[in-house]
């Protein structure tokens, strides 16, 4: 049982690296917020502000084997995940030094070096692509593990609740991430969601389901960690429930005449950055100049990135065929 | 008889917690839930219940009980009417366990039924006063609650609420454990766990190699969870006025096989072991760490913050089931209502 504790007590640079890769997906919405809101940005862009305690919890226990499916709001896996910055907001201002050349924009950002397969259009899309890099894990015995991060919307879809069933069929080493935001873009998951919590399903799985406070970043570290390493071990995956709200609308533009004053209450009551920054303060992990050391280093990275993709070049018209077809 | 209320109150989060992930503890799903409540509300219909205060929820357990009323049909055994208790915030917080009770008390509930396990039960007997509590398990642990067929409860529950079963014959009183850190303050109906861990994080408690310290308020050897450590080596029943504690090692000398969590049998090193007695002070040891209430990681301290934990003996009257109905078996309860109800 030792280990176990070992392995939950996070030593000074995970607090510090956790925190920054939180801080920095909390910057780069609320500047994609700001920025988009000039019209600079083309397509649409779905924000992750308030849920980053889910990625960063998550992707802290990951690493190099592994890989993660992402949803239609994903900035916040792919930063969790290690994609460049800088490429990421190039690739949301469309430019040709995007993560995908500025093809994909913001619902496709992916990079498959760092084991992130995708932020995803359809929802429900990702569980089915973990099922399959969770197989070629398991074949290869590497130990890598996969984990698809979906919504309460998407927790609705067959491409879901299929992948659930062939992942505890197969005993796959897969952890699905339902991150219940309330919201299926503008439809109530109170009446959308049948078993009114997600994690009750998966008892019909077979497979272990649990509910976590969404906000607190130590919480889904902790419960991620236990979900993670007994995928690895091949123990089979299992379902956490995220609880948590948005802090943006489903889009940006979104009016949101079907929510009222949530938002308010969880930026003031619930933040998981502020949670955080109370926490390890209080218990002397971190001192307060060491979490603004990183929002100014922070601040820096996110100017530089939005001032290079505004003027990065476009895509031209060489440029519409490649990286379209791949001959196998 | 007429005003014979019964308060229901459910937490719509209980039975979910990592004990999933980490032990083999079962997934209750609201569903189930709310089928108890509606066998729940048969059973204290059939003696004579006619008013139930149902507490609201965003999990779904109102909304099905609400959606079966719709339902219903005439060849259906008759409910009492129901009175879901809204138009007050729901929070999703055990805030809103605490203010369902509140309502229920005030508005003249005779029992208070709470489904959950051992931290809804926790919560809600902070709130219930000297109505009678009757805690029934749909959480993980449940060393207070009973596991219990439902149906079985309600029939309990309405003939002490109709006060057909006096309730002094039913009812008795819990002790109560209770934590200071400052002016922060928790109460525990089981046990109060010192951890070493830095965080309240997923809450519950179920490696007890982070435990150095313990105190229980009754220790079955039956029991499943915490208290179960000191259930096989000092035993305390519920009635026993005094509680027990201990300190607790990995690499303690004495070792003792404890069903830690369902799924988990662990052996938990155990050093001194003493009797606690009602009112007296007992200081924790450690310097900096988490305190545990019923099993729920829920208060952090830091160095120079010493807690206190005292026993006392003014915890909530609960409903005795067992007694409850052999107390209608004596008095051949049961055979009079069924013969009552049959001819309306």
């Amino acid at each position: 049982m030792t280990d176990t504790m070992e392995r939950r007590a996070l030593t000074r640079e995970q607090l510090l690296a956790a925190y920054r890769q939180m801080r920095t997906i909390r910057e780069f919405e609320e500047r994609v917020h700001r920025e988009f809101a000039t019209g600079e940005i083309p397509g649409f862009v779905h924000l992750y502000a308030g849920e980053e305690a889910s990625a960063v919890g998550v992707c802290g226990n990951l690493d190099g084997r592994d890989t993660i499916a992402s949803t239609h709001r994903g900035h916040g896996h792919c930063i969790a995940k290690g994609v460049d910055v800088g490429e990421m907001m190039a690739e949301i201002y469309g430019r040709r030094t995007g993560s995908c050349h500025g093809k994909g924009g913001s619902m496709h950002i992916a990079d498959l070096s760092k084991g992130m397969l995708g932020a995803n259009g359809i929802v429900g899309g990702g569980p089915p692509l973990i099922c399959g890099t969770a197989l070629a894990a398991k074949l290869k015995g590497n130990g890598g593990v996969s984990v698809a991060f979906f919504g309460d919307g998407g927790s609705n879809q067959g491409t879901t609740l299929e992948s659930m069933n062939l992942a505890s069929v197969w005993n796959l080493p897969a952890v699905f991430v339902a991150e219940n935001n309330g919201y299926a873009e503008t439809t109530s998951s109170t009446w959308s969601v049948a078993s009114d919590n997600i994690a009750d399903r998966a008892a019909g799985f077979g497979m272990p389901g649990v509910i976590v406070d969404g906000f607190d970043f130590f919480a889904v570290h902790e419960a991620a960690s236990e979900a993670i390493t007994r995928a690895r071990e091949g123990g089979g995956p299992s379902l956490i429930e995220m609880k948590f709200t948005r802090y943006f609308g489903h889009f940006e533009g979104d009016q949101q005449t079907y929510r009222a004053s949530e938002v308010e209450h969880a930026r003031a009551e619930l933040d998981c950055l502020k949670r955080f920054a109370d926490r390890v303060t209080e218990t002397g992990e971190l001192a307060r100049a060491d979490l603004e050391a990183v929002d100014a280093e922070v601040a820096t990275l996110i100017d530089r990135a939005v001032d290079e993709a505004k003027t990065a070049p476009l895509p031209t018209g060489a440029d519409l065929l490649t990286d379209v077809y791949v001959r196998y | 008889m007429g005003d014979a209320i019964v308060g229901v109150v459910a937490n719509p989060l209980s039975g979910r917690d990592i004990r999933r992930l980490v032990t083999q503890a079962s997934v209750f799903p609201t569903a189930e839930k709310a089928n108890m409540i509606g066998r729940m509300l048969t059973a204290l219909r059939a003696v004579g219940v006619q008013r139930v205060l149902l507490s609201t929820d965003l999990g779904g357990i109102s909304a099905s009980v609400l959606r079966a009323i719709g339902r219903r049909r005439g060849q259906d055994p008759p409910w009492p009417e129901v009175e879901f208790l809204d138009g007050q915030p729901i929070r999703q917080t055990a805030q809103d366990t605490v203010d369902a009770v509140r309502r229920m008390v005030t508005s003249g509930a005779r029992v208070i039924i709470c489904l959950g396990g051992d931290g809804t039960a926790r919560v809600a007997a902070t709130a219930t006063g000297e109505v009678p509590m009757l805690a029934l398990s749909t959480g993980t642990n449940n060393v207070f609650p009973a596991v219990r067929e439902a149906t079985i409860a309600g029939l309990a529950a309405g003939l002490v609420a109709t006060g057909a079963v006096p309730d002094g014959h039913a009812a008795a009183r819990a002790k109560l454990l209770e934590v200071r850190v400052g002016d922060r303050v928790q109460t525990a109906l089981v046990d109060i766990a010192v951890c070493t861990e830095r965080h309240v994080g997923a809450r519950a408690v179920w490696d007890p190699a982070t435990v150095t310290q313990l105190f229980c308020a009754f220790a079955e050897p039956d029991a499943v969870g915490l208290s179960s450590v000191l259930g096989q080596l000092a035993p305390v029943t519920r009635a026993d006025p005094r509680g027990v504690t201990a300190r607790l090692a990995a690499d303690a000398p004495r070792q003792v096989l404890a069903p830690i969590a369902p799924g988990l049998v662990t052996a938990v090193g155990v050093g001194e072991i003493e009797p606690i007695h009602p009112g007296q002070a007992y200081a924790v040891d450690a310097r900096a760490g988490v305190i545990a209430v019923d099993g729920e990681r829920e208060l952090t301290f830091e160095p120079g913050e010493r807690p206190v934990v005292r026993l006392r003996a003014d915890g909530p009257r609960c409903v005795d089931v067992p007694a409850a109905l052999a107390a209608s078996a004596r008095l051949g309860l049961l055979r009079h209502q069924l013969r009552r109800v049959g001819s309306t």
